[in-house]
């Protein structure tokens, strides 16, 4: 059958061109893919670089987030313990220092905050005032001053004076109570200090 | 000061705007704390301004609104107003007179320091150097924050400068030491809102363990305005040179501020300045200013970042205009950028970082970091004249140059100037984009960095 070898002949060859076109081009279409990845394997490298870096910042950024508030909850709980303590601290103080005795020495207080009020006051045409309890040991310092007068009206405070001058535009108050408020800063840090609370 | 303090006076002459004018005074002294008592009972705190002929000018810093002239009490304490110091300071937020204001008892203090602070021997000066990173691309590249310097923002109202203030103050950090940083932050002014978002912001990015704010609200007494840039100043100051930390003090608005000192010069009746400023405004802007720097055989130091917003956008206006005189360069925010949405709407050819030289290279930075920050703001300035030249003759008649010129600046414009509000960017980063920038000129256009640079770093 000589017209069906020429019909093989001619598909062999139409076969083999076109294989190796189709090799040809499989080859190119195969260089073109690996140039591709080739060319994106950077941009890759770089996209999974920014990534990582993005999300480590992140864990960073999280890391800083949790360490600072648990830092700052712990430092404001000792906080509180210290104005607690103070608290208490300064409450029995106040008590003590209410139900102390009304010796000489506290006498000689007396008479000092006394005289401090009068140099501030600069002059000592005064009216003292006191409370209740310290009415004779403050009228035997009252004494003492020129122009002093001790007032008939008590007021409230754990001891100490309030002086005014007798026209009413100046008043020094010396009680124990403002001593104590002003003082109320140095006494924290000296509480703080014992219990190793502050800094 | 009074040689006695804790005199209280009771006759008050006169109450006129912030000032209450007590009579019968023969010892007290000028700055000396006062407690004004109301007939109620209440405290307000304030000092003396003037004293002379038995009479005392005391400033309320909390108004003087439901005082009358009699019944009203005015103690001299016998010292000026002190900040009560310690290292619990950090993490606390504070009002505008430096009281606490987060619900937590006062800090415990180390020291009380007066609010006005010790003058800095200028012997004893050391020239501000070393780099701060704010994560923020523009600041760190183009207009680089140096430690002990002053560098302000110029914003117009309505734009972005307490979004970029609380982003410095959440990110700021010093790159290769293990020094301790600290953030004082001080809102003069500002509303709740804004006062709400500088707190939120700083918790939520864990920054406030290392920062102290001070927040002093719109509706707080403008007067107290006065006070709260110098009780930020003063905790800067002990955080700095006390315990050898680096601090850097954002204040924010300092235009509330000048209007505050404006309120109380009128009603001291004093001859007005410019636009009724008193005529002392230099004078007293740089007894804020001057507190920025570093001291020599003191390890930490005391940055400052004020911000003001111009009235107007005006950039002549007495106060962008005195501040300009003592800082060391300035931030300009451009209302152009701002409506095209970039953030941060930093106009870099209207800026500059005067010392930034010596806080960058190598050693700091980069080698490369001076000249590629040259070349960025050559290019930027070129950009913006071909787009002004593509304005008149369209871009048809821009030559190829021309054209790369425009799309740098497009570039530098999306690429490197904006960025997110929580995006910090290393100097690297920054660096690295400045140079993707300008790799949109040809190499030959790169005139302001050396060869070797370009061969290292454009990007082809």
């Amino acid at each position: 059958m000589p017209s069906n070898s020429a019909l093989e002949s001619t598909i062999d060859q139409v076969l083999e061109r076109n294989s190796s076109e189709f090799s040809q081009s499989l080859k190119n279409s195969l260089e073109d893919a690996q140039k591709t990845l080739s060319d994106a394997l950077p941009m890759l490298e770089e996209e999974y670089e920014k990534i990582i870096s993005d999300g480590k910042k992140e864990a960073d950024k999280i890391e800083k987030q949790i360490v600072g508030s648990a830092d700052l909850e712990a430092r404001n709980k000792s906080l509180l313990i210290v104005q607690e303590s103070t608290e208490k601290v300064l409450e029995k103080a106040k008590e003590k220092i209410a139900n102390m005795e009304r010796n000489s020495e506290y006498s000689s207080l007396i008479t000092k905050l006394l005289t401090e009020a009068t140099s501030a006051l600069n002059t000592s045409d005064v009216i003292v005032y006191t409370n209740s309890k310290d009415k004779d040991v403050v009228q035997s310092a009252v004494s003492n001053i020129s122009g002093a007068e001790l007032s008939n009206d008590p007021i409230d405070c754990m001891g100490g004076v309030k002086v005014t001058s007798k026209d009413g535009s100046m008043s020094f108050d010396n009680t124990i109570d403002a001593r104590i408020e002003l003082l109320k800063p140095l006494i924290r840090k000296d509480i703080a200090a014992q219990f190793n609370l502050g800094n | 000061m009074s040689n006695q303090g804790g005199v209280q006076y009771s006759k008050i002459a006169e109450i006129k705007g912030p000032l209450v004018i007590v009579d019968g005074v023969d010892n007290a002294a000028f700055d000396e704390l006062v407690e004004i008592e109301t007939t109620d009972g209440e405290r307000r705190l304030g000092k003396v301004l003037e004293v002379g002929n038995g009479k005392a000018v005391v400033q309320v810093f909390e108004g003087t609104t439901g005082l009358s002239v009699s019944g009203t009490n005015a103690k001299f304490v016998g010292k000026v107003m002190e900040m009560p110091v310690s290292e619990q300071v950090l993490g606390r937020v504070f009002d505008g007179l430096g009281r606490a204001k987060d619900g937590l008892p006062e800090p415990v203090a180390d020291s009380f320091l007066d609010i006005n602070g010790a003058p800095m021997n200028p012997e004893q000066r050391e020239y501000p150097k070393d780099f701060i990173q704010t994560g923020v691309s523009v600041i760190d590249g183009m207009l680089t924050l140096v430690r002990g310097q002053k560098l302000p923002i110029f914003s117009g109202s309505g734009m972005s400068h307490n979004i970029l203030a609380a982003q410095i103050a959440r990110q700021a950090a010093i790159i290769g030491t293990d020094d301790s940083f600290a953030v004082v932050f001080a809102a003069i002014g500002v509303q709740y809102s804004e006062a709400e978002y500088f707190k939120r912001s700083l918790e939520e990015s864990g920054a406030l363990k290392r920062s102290v704010l001070f927040l002093n609200l719109a509706d707080d007494p403008a007067i107290e305005r006065i006070i709260t840039p110098r009780v930020a100043l003063t905790v800067a100051e002990y955080l700095a040179y006390d315990l050898g930390m680096h601090v850097l003090v954002i204040l924010t608005d300092m235009t509330n501020y000048a209007e505050a000192l404006r309120e109380i010069s009128a009603a001291r009746e004093e001859v007005p300045g410019r636009k009724g400023y008193p005529g002392y405004l230099y004078t007293d802007l740089s007894t804020i200013y001057e507190r920025a720097g570093r001291l020599r055989g003191k390890k930490g130091s005391v940055t400052q970042v004020p911000i003001l917003t111009m009235p107007s956008d005006d950039i002549t206006h007495p106060i962008p205009d005195l501040t300009g005189y003592i800082t060391e360069g300035q931030l300009v925010l451009g209302r152009d950028l701002f409506r095209q949405g970039v953030y941060p709407p930093i106009n870099i050819l209207m800026s500059l970082s005067r010392i930034m030289k010596d806080g960058i290279g190598e050693g700091s930075t980069r080698a490369d970091h001076q000249e590629i920050s040259n070349q960025n703001y050559d290019a930027y300035s070129r950009a913006q004249e071909v787009r002004a030249l593509a304005g008149i003759v369209g871009k048809a008649g821009l030559t190829p140059v021309d054209l790369n010129y425009m799309n740098f600046g497009d570039e530098f414009e999306k690429k490197f100037l904006t960025q997110a509000i929580d995006e910090n960017r290393t100097i690297e980063e920054t660096l690295g984009l400045q140079w993707s920038c300008v790799s949109k000129l040809p190499k030959n256009e790169l005139t302001k960095v050396k060869d070797k640079y370009v061969d290292q770093y454009y990007k082809e």
